[in-house]
């Protein structure tokens, strides 16, 4: 096939590019040194050895143009110095100034200008003597400064001197100074201390050293310029000497000394506390952003679908299978654009079907395959298993162990008398009990949920939450229909009361018309009505919660103590979730109670 | 760079000003000019002495281990502590050690050298010039160099021999820890000097020593060739003797552990050398051994004590391979872990040799290179030990033994877990031993130190005691 028709076929252009001009010869240029004849006898390729001659590098032609400029030991005494000790180093010698037309080279010009600028100074002041420089410290008190402000019952006149010579003479470098401190104390007095032993000699401290100078070099600075009348950087070393504390000084050095001489378990384990609390604010922003977006699920519009139709385990397959359905027509759809078709669910069940078998029988094969091999190898096979399955279970029986109550609580293992059918929300179960039989009375049921500032759905209803919202529902339940029965009582006193009120009229109308003893007897009659003692009520209640089909015996002393109850449930919720309903709580079934009791 | 231009002060900060250094040690006594990296002049600081011809003659430098001269013996001025005994003799021999390579033989007054000779019968009248070329360094400054724990007096009767025997123009004497931190570059350290005689730590705080810190032990150089001797005394296949060259007239190759065949040359009793001539011949044969086949056991852990998997660290040296060492008289053998327990007693007295006739006594704990460092910080300040430690400076010709820096680093290691330890040991060879030289050729070269030298008005004023005051 010609490269025509390949390029045909591909659709390119006839004759694109001209082809690639042929190498050209590379002509290697001959390396200095070497004779052209030697050269020719290498042939075509040069060996890959570089030819170097071994020449003296000698100096770059334009300064073989320059003149020597003549250097002399010159003598030079240093003014940092006391004495005039004269030593000598090397030197460019000044020179007559030449005539500059020499060379006409303007550069030699330039340079001896700079050399004719740097000598200058140098002539003048050796160069190094200006490095000369010494620590600025405070004035030397007198005799008389001394006894007025200085004085000390523990540092002698003497080792105060003894110690402002040694931080003049070392800079104020007091590592050194401490180091080198050694103030001897001179007898005061011969004869007195002739009965005495050797005197003990003093150790003093860096920081005794230190809290000692800085009080004589405040005061030294405060004698100079009082603290009125001080500059803002004299005032803040005034504050900062006179602030210096010995003993706080020596604790920093005690835990410094501490710091230092950790064992290498202590160093571990601060290197992995701070690699963990860079771990913890590295994550930190995740964790929230992470929060966040979980609470802003929680606080999606509740659903007002019925959710029973999923409550059931076929219910639940049904709805995965339209979710899946719904997931893979949408990626399926990204994948194929938007002209791909759309499978049907029918279409789509049996594929997945054949897909599990398919896995299911590739994860059989290799059970099938040790049973098609011959007996003898079953048999090890079999062998191998069953070892291989009891130690399995013996690891299992080792892993196997009894949770403490406390850490049940913590991993969230519960266990249950009865487990219902299917699956289902917690927060379903709770949601169920706000609904009552009539609307009224989820009405009303809400009503008092929203009294509490309890929210109608729970913001996490964990299983605690949700066993208090039980509670405080059977509750409510218990005391909304507790007030109803009150109300009908008090209807019916009222009414009682009308009742009597229109007999006493008319019998006082009677008796008005004939003989009034009558109304003791009528008094005795309607005497509990009017009063309301609480045992009273009590039988009242008792007859109507009856009435009602409650559990008519549990429900008085429940009533009666309706107050507690919910204070105490609410109060044990008070962990779960909210912190203020206590004291509303109370507050309201106090109410409550006294409402009852009316 | 144009070559004719001189750096500019600024970045280079050097003034020269031909000062000449010395820095004398217990095994060599090093003198070179200032501004240089390596000093000119290296000679021993032992040095022979014979009689001939009923004079006793004096052999100094490289010389002495030359000519087995008949009675002559070997000495050294300094002491094991590295303070000089002998006063007169380190004279001749530090003399010696400027004299021979550095100032040389003064150009004579040009009517004398012989150039300019004038016919017979004219003599010469002028005759002044003469006395000042009698000292030796009367044109050149010198610094010398002093171990930290060099007492008063005899820092005073060096500064006078300078100034009145050499008569040196300035003189500073430097404290060779310090020396050995500038080399590195640091003007604080902890400096870890490992010479022949004694190991040596010094914190170095802002170019001075601290004194409570300084520690010294003799487990030095020497003290590692003791253990040696030891070693070959007990040594396996049969004890070794060592026979230095001198001794030999001819011999032939023999395998590993066969005892050697050898013609020995022998010297009539009047005309043998002394002992000590052989013992130091010995020690170049030991310093050689040293080099070649000595190692530190690595660490982390000692070498008596069990490694990490469950194998003592001293089975597991075992079965490295050993190094192959070569006698003088042939015998030649493979020394495998016993190259490793000679220096382990440098950081565990337990793994020291016994030998009754060492003349140095066994090490005590409080002598080991660890221990030196953990007394030596226990003597400064607590703020400035994380410092140090961050500038530990190891120098002197024994540290190079194969291996101890690593082994040095492991052991601060575990000792100090906490702060940052940092170890800075030259690479280079000659930086190692001439640390303490090279420091005091930066520092006398600096244009800033020459008003620090003590001049000779002020030595006639102040009198020896100035050097107390000035070179701190």
């Amino acid at each position: 096939m010609a490269a025509a028709d390949v390029r045909d076929m591909l659709d390119l252009p006839a004759e694109g590019q001209p082809r690639p001009h042929k190498k050209q010869k590379v002509v290697e240029k001959r390396p200095e040194g070497i004779t052209r004849e030697l050269y020719a006898l290498l042939g075509e390729r040069a060996p890959p050895i570089a030819i170097n001659e071994n020449r003296y590098k000698g100096r770059p032609k334009w300064m073989s143009k320059l003149r020597v400029r003549p250097w002399g030991m010159t003598p030079f005494t240093n003014s940092a110095r006391s004495d005039d000790l004269v030593l000598r180093h090397w030197k460019r010698q000044q020179e007559p100034a030449k005539v500059p037309a020499l060379e006409g080279s303007e550069m030699e010009v330039d340079e001896q200008k700079q050399e004719e600028d740097a000598s200058k100074p140098t002539e003048q002041d050796y160069t190094f003597a200006k490095y000369n420089v010494k620590a600025r410290l405070p004035n030397r008190y007198t005799d008389e400064e001394y006894s007025r402000h200085l004085k000390s019952d523990d540092w002698s006149r003497e080792e105060t001197d003894y110690l402002m010579n040694m931080v003049e003479e070392y800079d104020l470098r007091w590592v050194v100074i401490a180091d080198r401190y050694d103030f001897q104390r001179r007898p005061v007095n011969a004869e007195a201390n002739t009965n005495a032993l050797v005197p003990a000699k003093r150790y003093r401290t860096l920081e005794q050293m230190k809290s000692r100078y800085y009080f004589i070099a405040a005061s030294m600075l405060a004698l100079e310029h009082p603290p009125s009348e001080m500059s803002e950087a004299e005032f803040e070393l005034h504050e900062k000497m006179m602030k210096f504390d010995p003993e706080r000084e020596r604790a920093r050095k005690d835990l410094a000394a501490l710091q230092l001489n950790r064992t290498a378990d202590e160093v571990r384990e601060e290197g992995i506390l701070l690699e963990e609390l860079k771990r913890i604010t590295s994550n930190e922003q995740d964790f929230i952003a992470e929060r966040r977006e979980l609470y802003s699920r929680l606080e999606v519009p509740i659903s007002v679908g019925n959710t029973t139709m999923y409550q059931s385990s076929q219910g639940l397959s049904q709805l995965l299978q339209t979710l899946l359905q719904a997931d893979k027509t949408k990626k399926r759809r990204s994948l194929l654009g938007p002209e791909g078709a759309v499978p049907s669910p029918a279409g789509q069940t049996p594929a997945s079907n054949a897909g599990t078998a398919a896995r299911d029988s590739r994860a059989d094969t290799p059970s099938t395959g040790p049973a098609a091999a011959p007996t003898n190898k079953k048999s090890v096979a079999a062998a191998a298993a069953a070892a291989a399955a009891a130690a399995k279970q013996e690891a299992q029986q080792q892993t196997l162990r009894t949770l403490t109550p406390a850490e049940e609580a913590r991993y969230g293992v519960q266990h249950h008398e009865r487990l219902a059918p299917s699956v289902q929300f917690r927060s379903d179960r709770a949601q169920k009990l706000t609904t009552a039989k009539s609307n009224v009375q989820t009405q009303k049921l809400a009503a008092a949920l929203s009294e509490l500032e309890v929210p109608l759905r729970l913001v996490m209803p964990t299983e605690r939450v949700c066993k208090e919202f039980e509670r405080l529902i059977q509750s409510v339940n218990l005391l909304l229909d507790a007030r109803k029965v009150s109300e009908k009582v008090e209807g019916e006193i009222r009414v009682l009361e009308s009742a009597k009120e229109e007999r006493e009229r008319k019998e006082r109308e009677a008796k008005e018309k004939e003989n009034p003893e009558v109304k003791t007897e009528q008094d005795d009659n309607a005497a509990p009505a009017p009063v309301p003692g609480d045992s009273a009520v009590t039988s009242q209640i008792e007859t109507s919660t009856g009435e009602t089909g409650k559990g008519a015996d549990t429900a008085a002393p429940d009533a009666a103590g309706g107050a507690t109850l919910e204070a105490s449930s609410n109060t044990d919720q008070q962990g779960a979730s909210h912190k203020r309903s206590a004291s509303v709580l109370s507050d309201s079934s106090d109410k409550d109670a006294k409402r009852q009791r009316k | 760079m144009n070559p004719s231009v001189p750096p500019s002060a600024a970045e280079y900060g050097g003034d020269e000003v031909s000062a000449i250094v010395l820095d004398p040690g217990f095994s060599t006594t090093r003198a070179g000019f200032a501004g240089e990296d390596t000093p000119k002049s290296l000679i021993p600081t032992y040095y022979g002495k014979y009689s001939h011809e009923g004079q006793e003659k004096l052999i100094f430098g490289d010389d002495i281990f030359v000519t087995p001269r008949p009675g002559l013996s070997i000495h050294n001025p300094m002491g094991r502590d590295g303070i000089v005994e002998d006063w007169d003799m380190a004279e001749k021999v530090w003399e010696y050690s400027f004299t021979s390579r550095l100032t040389g033989a003064k150009p004579g007054n040009p009517f004398q050298n012989g150039l300019n000779d004038v016919p017979e019968g004219e003599m010469p009248t002028e005759m002044e010039g003469v006395e000042s070329d009698e000292k030796p360094l009367a044109d050149s400054p010198l610094l010398m160099t002093e171990c930290g724990w060099n007492p008063t007096k005899a820092r005073e009767k060096t500064i006078e021999i300078a100034m009145e025997k050499w008569g040196t123009p300035a003189f500073y004497l430097a404290r060779n820890g310090v020396l050995a931190a500038f080399a590195s570059g640091k003007a604080s350290a902890l400096v870890i000097d490992i010479g022949a005689s004694s190991i040596s730590v010094t914190p170095v705080h802002d170019g001075m020593i601290l004194k409570r810190g300084v520690q010294h032990s003799p487990l030095g150089g020497d003290y590692i060739s003791s253990q040696i001797r030891a070693l070959f005394k007990s040594n396996n296949p049969q004890p070794i003797t060592i026979t230095p060259h001198y001794l030999i007239s001819s011999k032939t190759a023999v395998d590993a552990g066969q005892p050697p065949q050898v013609n020995y040359k022998t010297y009539p009793p009047e005309k043998a050398p002394d002992a000590s001539y052989r013992t130091l011949l010995e020690e170049r044969t030991l310093s050689e051994f040293k080099e070649c086949v000595v190692q530190v056991w690595p660490g982390p852990s000692k070498l008596l004590s069990p490694g990490p998997n469950g194998v003592s660290n001293e089975e597991v040296a075992r079965s490295s391979p050993g190094r192959p060492f070569e006698f003088p008289d042939g015998y030649n053998q493979i020394f495998g872990v016993d190259r490793y327990r000679v220096v382990e007693s440098l950081f565990d007295v337990k793994a020291a040799i016994p030998d009754p006739d060492s003349p140095f006594p066994a090490p005590t704990p409080a002598q080991t290179v660890p221990e030196l460092i953990k007394n030596a910080l226990n003597g400064v300040d607590v703020d400035i030990r994380p410092h140090l430690l961050a500038n530990v400076v190891i120098t002197g010709a024994s540290s190079l033994l194969h291996g101890f820096t690593d082994r040095l680093n492991q052991e601060l290691m575990q000792t100090y877990p906490g702060p940052r330890v940092r170890i800075s040991a030259a690479g280079n060879t000659a930086e190692r031993r001439f640390g303490s030289w090279i420091g005091g050729s930066i520092l006398a070269s600096l244009g800033t130190f020459h008003q620090m030298w003590i001049s000779k008005k002020e030595y006639e004023e102040h009198g020896p005691n100035i050097v107390e005051k000035r070179c701190k």
